[in-house]
């Protein structure tokens, strides 16, 4: 339960946090996106180097993580034609919508109605992954030239 | 107050925040930060593929519980006069249309992420944060891919 009150705190501060950047704002991720505003460019890359560097110290300690006990540790997995396929078409409904998973959770909260739809869309997209996985492990085996059972095949542990 | 909720600040106060999110998940319950994972949580508790809720679900209802307390504190949402260029371009039956379009989009965002491993957050900031090569691979193409389909729409409605 200490595992979800902290998930649930950090959380907390992430949603405040990026709806007080206006990342919950359409708007705003399409002049990010349109290059006319480099704020969330520079509020993202600040975020990724304070994060890199802190975690680098923390390995390099050998620190334990408070609440689970475990060593701290981090996997960086190699870049795979999954990543490249999945992100690509990512970036096309992160543009339609000017919106990704946690602005659309900010929405909702601050009674934007529209993110229904958008939720209701992710919800449907990570069904059909499922699906897809489902019916891609019950299949026998392919040649190795099939192209979405080497997407699947070869599983790294999954982040999201 | 409200209007100091209203004006978002320095780039930097924000980003930097936003890092220590990401290490503090990292220094309490040793996880990388992703929001995708906690809509995946629920859909696979949902459907019974698995029987409890995890830290990802919990996750997802702070940054609820965080979007909310903004809202109540700053006194008006972050998104005016309808949403974005959807409702500026498609007028009539906006209901429809509009909607169709975001759950269109919704829907390449989940499978898209869940195919990459991450969204914005799992691989923009935990994975790239993590140093791992995939994190950037996955987030030079989103972004890439979400400024050139930005300049088609632009360029689609003008």
């Amino acid at each position: 339960m200490r595992v979800k009150l902290a998930a649930l705190g950090f959380g907390a501060a992430f949603g405040f946090l990026i709806s007080w950047g206006q990342f919950t704002d359409p708007d705003r991720i399409r002049q990010m996106l349109l290059l006319e505003d480099p704020y969330l460019y520079l509020m993202m890359f600040s975020a990724i180097a304070v994060a890199f560097l802190g975690a680098r110290v923390l390995r390099r300690r050998r620190v334990h993580a408070l609440v689970t006990g475990e060593l701290i540790s981090q996997q960086a997995a190699r870049p795979e034609p999954r990543h490249v396929a999945g992100a690509a078409i990512f970036g096309l409904g992160w543009a339609i919508a000017d919106s990704c998973p946690a602005p659309i959770a900010g929405q909702l909260a601050q009674g934007v109605l529209w993110s229904l739809f958008t939720i209701a869309g992710v919800l449907l997209g990570i069904l059909g992954y499922f699906r897809w996985q489902e019916r891609s492990a019950k299949e026998p085996a392919r040649e190795p030239e099939h192209v979405a059972g080497r997407l699947l095949g070869d599983e790294v542990p999954d982040p999201v | 107050m409200e209007d100091f909720f209203l004006h978002r600040p320095a780039w930097y106060v924000i980003g930097v925040s936003i890092g220590f999110v990401v290490l503090g998940l990292l220094a309490t319950i040793n996880q990388r930060i992703g929001v995708l994972g906690g809509y995946s949580n629920l859909l696979e508790r949902a459907t019974d593929r698995t029987p409890s809720l995890g830290w990802k679900a919990f996750f997802l209802f702070g940054v609820l519980g965080g979007s909310l307390v903004f809202r109540l504190l700053a006194g008006h949402s972050t998104v005016h006069n309808g949403y974005g260029w959807l409702t500026r371009t498609f007028h009539d039956h906006q209901t429809i249309v509009v909607g169709a379009f975001l759950l269109g989009a919704g829907t390449l965002i989940g499978f898209g992420a869940k195919l990459a491993g991450g969204c914005t957050s799992g691989n923009g900031l935990g994975a790239c944060s993590a140093g791992s090569p995939a994190g950037f691979t996955a987030t030079g193409t989103f972004i890439a891919v979400g400024i050139g389909a930005s300049f088609v729409i632009k360029g689609l409605i003008s």
